[in-house]
């Protein structure tokens, strides 16, 4: 039914357009909605009778009543506009009145119950369209309506013209007066549900399914059968119509509480090297049930336990089994460790400060600190820019000495670094240094006294340029130590003699006091000071000959001996320092008694190992060679005092130094007898003079006193810079550093300053040439001296 | 142990140096010559920087480890040596 009604009343429910089709379903659908809304009680459980009413309704719909507009809303309500003008409708209402009661019947009467139930002072004003309308209808359709309205409405029927008056009352507002009675209470209402286009009862949307797909066929099959199905459903008895309501049962409301969820926030950090650590440590792990006392293993377990959540590689199966020791271990070594940990405070410290990690890097960070102190000094030792530290206030003193110093900018002078000092060797005096041979920042220098006097316990420390205050390695030896020279072969290995004669070589690599060797059980030992000391490599080797480098010692007995590492210390003479012819009384006097005279220095030649050059007490130096040890090759005389050093030029090879404590230093020529020069500056002892490595000009020269510097291309009368040291200090050592402009002084107080050499004249070359020349000048001008002069 | 000590000492008397801690590998300082706010908040502060930069460093490169840690400020420069067991701090002042 609800089906055919659909059909026929769709059009009929358009929103105020058709005004009679609208009516009729609309006034129909308020009616409905009206019944459910008041009367519904009295309705419930009543069926609605559906025959008569609807074909009433299908022959209402062929009239059309004058154009009404009405508007409903979704739900029949009647919200149409009032109109402003109301026409007085007094003049009809006594008519109205007799049709009423009869409309009360029909199905305006129904249209009025809502006016009534709600007792509105103004009619409803549907009530006066509809009663119009459906007097209008009733009035066209008086023979049809006859047919279906009860005899009650008899007399509205046979009134006619009532009904035509009533449409012009369409416009007009009328009050109605409903009677209720009783009997319209007990008539059967008949409710239609009807969808309207945008109320719908069922929405099943339709599913569409391709033609090519597996299920159109079927599909098909159930369209066709359906279209049978709803063909054969008219008058088929299997078919019935029914319908149904439903209870709605009162909703209730059920509460539950429960206990708040307690959340726990778990976070992992993943980071690459956690993986890492953790897979490197996954072997060790397993095998590491019991802790050990160290708290800090407890944690690899922890990060393992990690890992197998994080490792991303491995195989399952290793890594459950992995798992599972895992967590055991992590948590038995947890709760050891939450016990283990109070009682390992102590052990912690100590551990921590005993490990060698930590003296390694207690000795890193006294270095960064140090260099952070002496970094422009040490930038300047290695001829690098000195960049000022931008924090770094300047004191007033510091910029005194500077602007010192940049007064005299123009003239060459020597700049103060900074002095290797420290409470070990406060009062001691420099006796030897020497670089090592691999390292350059290493220095050793040895402490003891030169006088027969004062001996006390030598001491040779290895410094660092690195830390200024304090030496890397200090050995303690017995007697004062007189020279050191490190090997070049095994540049870990310093020899050092001593004041009693003793060789020994120490290991630097290590800080033990002992040395390697010790040539105190050696017979052949020295029994004077060993005054020099130097390993010498000899290149070329003859038959029979030791190659390889072997340590050259002179001593205060008069012998040059060559030591060899063998079992213990072994040594061979080179030669002995004879003592030379002595004239007394104008007699060649030979003696009965050989006598040594005592060595004080010697020095091999640089590109010929086998000659080298001996100074004795006695004021010669000899030339003698290696391979032959009864004679001297050449004796120079000269020097009327012991002779301290000489020095073979590392650019001329046939140039050398000589100085000694008659306060003369003499440059010499190999081939002559007499030496080409001599400097004296002051009547000041000379205790040491060295070449300068970089220039064949520059020699330095050390004096009780003061620090020489002369450069032979300035002047060779006088030294090109002079430094005073401070009263009662003598400086006894000097060392040109190997690698930069640099000078170091050893003095009798312990220090070792450091000089960088300022404003000499650069020179491209090393000057060899100039050497030369000065050296052939000055032979020039001396044999023209000479010639006038007549042998003297 | 004495060497140790003497080169605590000898770092502590260089010029400028204000002062040394020594802290384990929990944080917790165990050595030093500072007061006790000071010392517990350098060794606070530091720990967590330090975890931080070795992280940074071993992130890059799980091989590599960090070794030393320095940062320069206005007034001071603080260095800080590390292991994995411990951390050396060192504070200077190095305008003296």
């Amino acid at each position: 039914m609800s089906h055919t009604t659909v059909k026929q009343k769709r059009t009929a429910l358009k929103v105020a357009r058709s005004s009679k089709t609208l009516n009729v379903s609309s006034g129909v659908f308020r009616v409905n909605q009206s019944m459910t809304k008041t009367i519904n009680p009295s309705f419930s459980g009543k069926s609605f009778s559906s025959g008569s009413d609807s074909k009433v309704l299908d022959k209402s719909l062929a009239q059309t009543p004058k154009h009404t507009v009405q508007v409903f809303d979704e739900h029949g309500q009647d919200i149409t506009p009032h109109p402003l003008y109301n026409p007085d409708p007094g003049v009809l209402q006594p008519k109205q009145g007799k049709i009423f009661p009869a409309h009360e019947m029909s199905w305006t009467t129904m249209t009025d119950f809502p006016s009534v139930a709600f007792q509105t002072t103004n009619a409803s004003f549907t009530g006066p369209f509809t009663r119009s309308f459906f007097g209008s209808a009733s009035a066209s359709r008086t023979s049809q309506t006859a047919e279906s309205v009860t005899d009650e409405t008899k007399d509205f029927i046979a009134k006619p013209d009532l009904s035509s008056s009533l449409t012009d009352v369409q416009t007009r507002r009328e009050k109605v007066k409903e009677q209720v009675r009783e009997d319209i209470m007990d008539r059967v209402v008949d409710c239609y549900l009807t969808e309207t286009e945008t109320i719908w009862l069922l929405d099943i949307p339709a599913v569409s399914v391709s033609v090519d797909s597996e299920d159109a066929e079927a599909v098909k099959e159930r369209n066709n059968a359906y279209t049978e199905l709803c063909k054969n459903r008219q008058g088929n008895d299997k078919y019935v119509e029914r319908s149904m309501q439903t209870f709605n049962d009162a909703p209730k409301t059920k509460e539950v509480q429960s206990d708040s969820i307690t959340m726990v926030d778990k976070a992992v950090m993943s980071t690459t090297w956690d993986m890492y650590d953790s897979f490197c440590n996954k072997s060790d792990v397993s095998e590491n049930t019991v802790v050990s006392a160290e708290g800090n293993k407890a944690t690899v377990p922890d990060s393992s336990s990690m890992s197998h959540l994080l490792n991303p590689s491995g195989t399952d199966q290793s890594m459950s089994v992995f798992s599972t020791t895992s967590t055991v271990s992590g948590s038995s070594t947890h709760l050891e460790k939450m016990t283990v940990l109070p009682v390992e405070e102590e052990p912690d410290l100590e551990l921590i400060l005993q490990s060698d990690k930590f003296k390694q890097d207690l000795a890193m960070m006294e270095r960064v600190v140090l260099a952070n102190i002496f970094q422009p000094k040490l930038a300047a030792y290695r001829q690098l820019p000195v960049i000022e530290d931008p924090d770094c206030v300047q004191t007033q003193m510091e910029e005194e000495s500077w602007t010192e110093q940049t007064k005299n900018s123009l003239s060459p002078f020597l700049e103060h670094l900074w002095a290797f000092k420290c409470e070990l060797t406060m009062g001691r005096n420099v006796s030897s240094m020497t670089w090592n041979k691999k390292n350059p920042d290493l220095l050793a220098v040895g402490y003891g006294q030169h006088e027969f006097k004062d001996q006390k316990p030598g001491l040779v420390c290895c410094w660092s340029l690195k830390n200024p205050t304090w030496p890397d390695r200090i050995f303690h030896c017995e007697s004062g130590v007189t020279a050191l020279d490190f090997s070049s072969c095994n540049a870990n290995q310093l020899a050092v003699g001593m004041y009693d004669g003793t060789i020994a070589i120490y290991n630097v690599q290590t800080a033990e006091q002992t040395p390697i060797t010790d040539s105190s059980d050696c017979a052949n030992m020295h029994t004077c000071p060993v005054w020099q000391l130097r390993w010498v490599d000899h290149d070329t080797g003859l038959a029979g000959e030791e190659k390889g480098e072997m340590l050259i010692s002179v001593s205060g007995d008069g012998r040059i001996s060559k030591w060899i590492h063998y079992k213990g210390l072994e040594c061979v003479d080179l030669m002995k320092l004879k003592s030379p012819n002595v004239t007394i009384n104008r007699q060649q006097w030979n003696p009965k008694i050989l006598s040594l005279a005592p060595g004080l220095c010697f020095d091999f030649h640089p590109n010929d190992s086998k000659i080298y050059l001996a100074g004795t007490e006695e004021g010669q130096i000899h030339k003698c060679s290696y391979s032959y040890n009864e004679q001297f090759l050449e004796t120079y005389e000269a020097h009327t005092g012991p002779v301290y050093k000489v020095a073979w030029s590392p650019f001329c090879p046939d140039v050398f130094l000589s100085c000694s404590s008659d306060w003369t230093i003499y440059l010499w020529r190999q081939d002559l007898p007499k030496p080409v020069l001599g400097f004296s500056s002051g009547q000041k002892v000379v205790f040491d003079i060295m070449w300068s490595p970089h220039c064949a000009t520059i020699f330095g020269v050390v004096r009780e006193g003061n620090v020489e510097i002369w450069d032979l291309r300035v002047s060779s009368l006088d030294p090109t810079i002079v430094s005073l040291t401070s009263t009662g200090v003598n400086p006894t050592v000097l060392l040109f550093t190997p690698e930069t402009d640099c000078v170091l002084v050893g003095d009798s107080e312990g220090h070792v300053t450091v000089y960088k050499l300022k404003n000499l004249p650069a020179g491209g070359s090393t000057q060899v040439e100039t050497l030369e020349d000065v050296i052939w000048s000055t032979l020039s001008s001396q044999h023209t001296l000479g010639k006038t002069d007549g042998s003297a | 142990m004495a060497e140790v000590e003497d080169t605590l000492k000898r770092i502590q008397g260089i010029n400028g140096v204000i002062g040394t801690i020594v802290v384990n590998a929990e944080g917790i300082p165990i050595k030093t010559t500072l007061d006790n706010s000071t010392t517990v908040q350098y060794a606070g502060l530091l720990h967590q920087l330090t975890m931080k930069a070795r992280s940074t460093v071993r992130d890059i490169d799980p091989q590599n480890d960090l070794t030393f840690l320095r940062i320069r400020s206005k007034k001071h420069e603080i260095m800080v040596s590390t292991d994995k067991e411990y951390l050396l701090i060192v504070i200077q002042n190095p305008a003296e």
